[in-house]
């Protein structure tokens, strides 16, 4: 991984401000922020394809029960009910909110797997060495799935709900919840550990189109 | 004063961050062939139209009610509002708290955020560009935050069944709160930060 002190001497740009720096050398963990507006220009980050790879896998197992499993369960004087994720969507889809249901959808499950499971193409193919052209495609929107996974907020939301319910009725967390949480623990994590600059160096050294 | 990409004659691509040479119009990216323009085309009309969008969904996101509660066949709707006051009656506050920010202080914050960028373009008085570049990063950052309560209402009107003793339904208000929440995130994504220090008030760096 030695291509950024190879290509010092090259010309970086702000994305935010604009401003043209050289980039200096850096080592495993440092980063370059921007002189003009402090923005995080780029970063090198350590085993970036090694861990993003790991995170992945863990995430995409977590991520079937985090959806399907219940999160939590109320009880009542003999009554019982509890939901997971999937069955809050479908209720919502029942009841006639499908806009509500399709945003959720795409916030907590669809955009996260699509982008764990895109992580995970990527960096499996940079180790296997077998980069394909489509990977680039991929990567170029790969920054809007970031910005729209919701998971954090979920987390959050489903600790509210328990504070909300616990006065009322007898409250149980499920297995769901659990998953939940690793599962927003792995993709927080391979937004940490996936590094941006390194993958494009790479792709576009090695895909041929 | 520092140079930027523009006064050099370059353009970065904003998916790959690589710096292309500049030409008029539209370009294509010699690393990852995506299309992009030196600046987001009409980024200023963008952003003034989805914020506009989101304050107009911001009233009935909290007029109408986001939950029915119907407790032994007794119904109840309450607004965000009337639920952060039941929560103070309760004396959950730090619940109270962190529902109140996210739900109507955040929304707010990034709908008066965006404003100030958008004046902030034309220069002047005011926070200079570098403080300006920090309330972007702080309003794409509160981005999401805000569906908080739409996560809430989600869950809690697919859990709560206990027959007749007491159901949740989601309400129609939180249709509107999605969509402001939305449209506030289309709003930030269409802002082009650099418009802020392309301006003649750019100020040049001591360092240099």
């Amino acid at each position: 991984m030695s291509i950024f002190t190879e290509s010092s001497g090259q010309v970086l740009a702000c994305p935010r401000c604009d401003t043209l720096a050289y980039a200096p050398r850096v080592k495993e963990g440092q980063k370059v922020l921007c002189h003009c507006c402090g923005s995080k220009i780029m970063a090198f980050k350590k085993n970036s394809i090694e861990r993003t790879l790991a995170l992945t896998v863990a995430g995409l197992i977590v991520a079937l029960p985090a959806i399907f499993m219940p999160i939590i369960g109320v009880g009542f004087v003999g009554f019982y009910h509890q939901a997971s994720l999937f069955d809050s969507i479908l209720e919502l889809f029942d009841r006639g909110y499908l806009l509500i249901a399709l945003a959720v959808f795409l916030f907590t499950a669809a955009i996260p797997l699509i982008k764990l499971s895109g992580a995970f193409y990527l960096t499996w193919s940079i180790k296997r060495k077998r980069p394909k052209p489509a990977l680039m495609k991929f990567f170029r929107s790969y920054h809007h799935l970031d910005s729209w996974a919701m998971l954090h907020v979920f987390v959050l939301g489903v600790v509210v709900s328990m504070y909300k319910l616990v006065d009322i009725a007898d409250l149980s967390i499920g297995y769901g919840f659990t998953a939940f949480v690793f599962l927003q623990l792995c993709s927080t994590l391979v937004t940490v550990t996936l590094d941006h600059h390194y993958i494009w160096h790479y792709l576009e050294r090695h895909v041929d189109e | 004063m520092s140079r930027t990409a523009r006064s050099s004659g370059l353009s970065i691509c904003p998916r790959c961050h690589k710096l292309n040479p500049a030409v008029s119009g539209r370009h294509r990216c010699s690393r990852c062939h995506a299309y992009f323009y030196q600046r987001k085309p009409r980024s200023i009309e963008y952003t003034i139209a989805w914020t506009i969008a989101a304050l107009v969904m911001f009233i009935p996101a909290n007029m109408l009610p986001i939950m029915v509660v119907t407790t032994l066949g007794e119904t109840e709707a309450s607004t965000i509002l009337e639920g952060i006051a039941k929560f103070i009656t309760l004396g959950m506050y730090p619940v109270a708290v962190i529902v109140f920010i996210a739900s109507f202080i955040v929304p707010l914050a990034k709908i008066l955020g965006l404003v100030i960028l958008v004046m902030g373009v034309r220069g002047g008085e005011g926070l200079k560009s570098k403080q300006r570049t920090r309330l972007y990063f702080l309003v794409e950052f509160l981005g999401p935050w805000s569906m908080l309560d739409v996560f809430v209402v989600t869950l809690m009107a697919a859990v709560v069944k206990l027959g007749f003793l007491t159901s949740i339904e989601a309400g129609t208000g939180i249709t509107y709160f999605t969509l402001m929440v939305i449209f506030t995130m289309f709003a930030a994504e269409s802002f082009d930060p650099r418009l802020l220090w392309d301006n003649k008030y750019r100020i040049p760096n001591r360092n240099e």
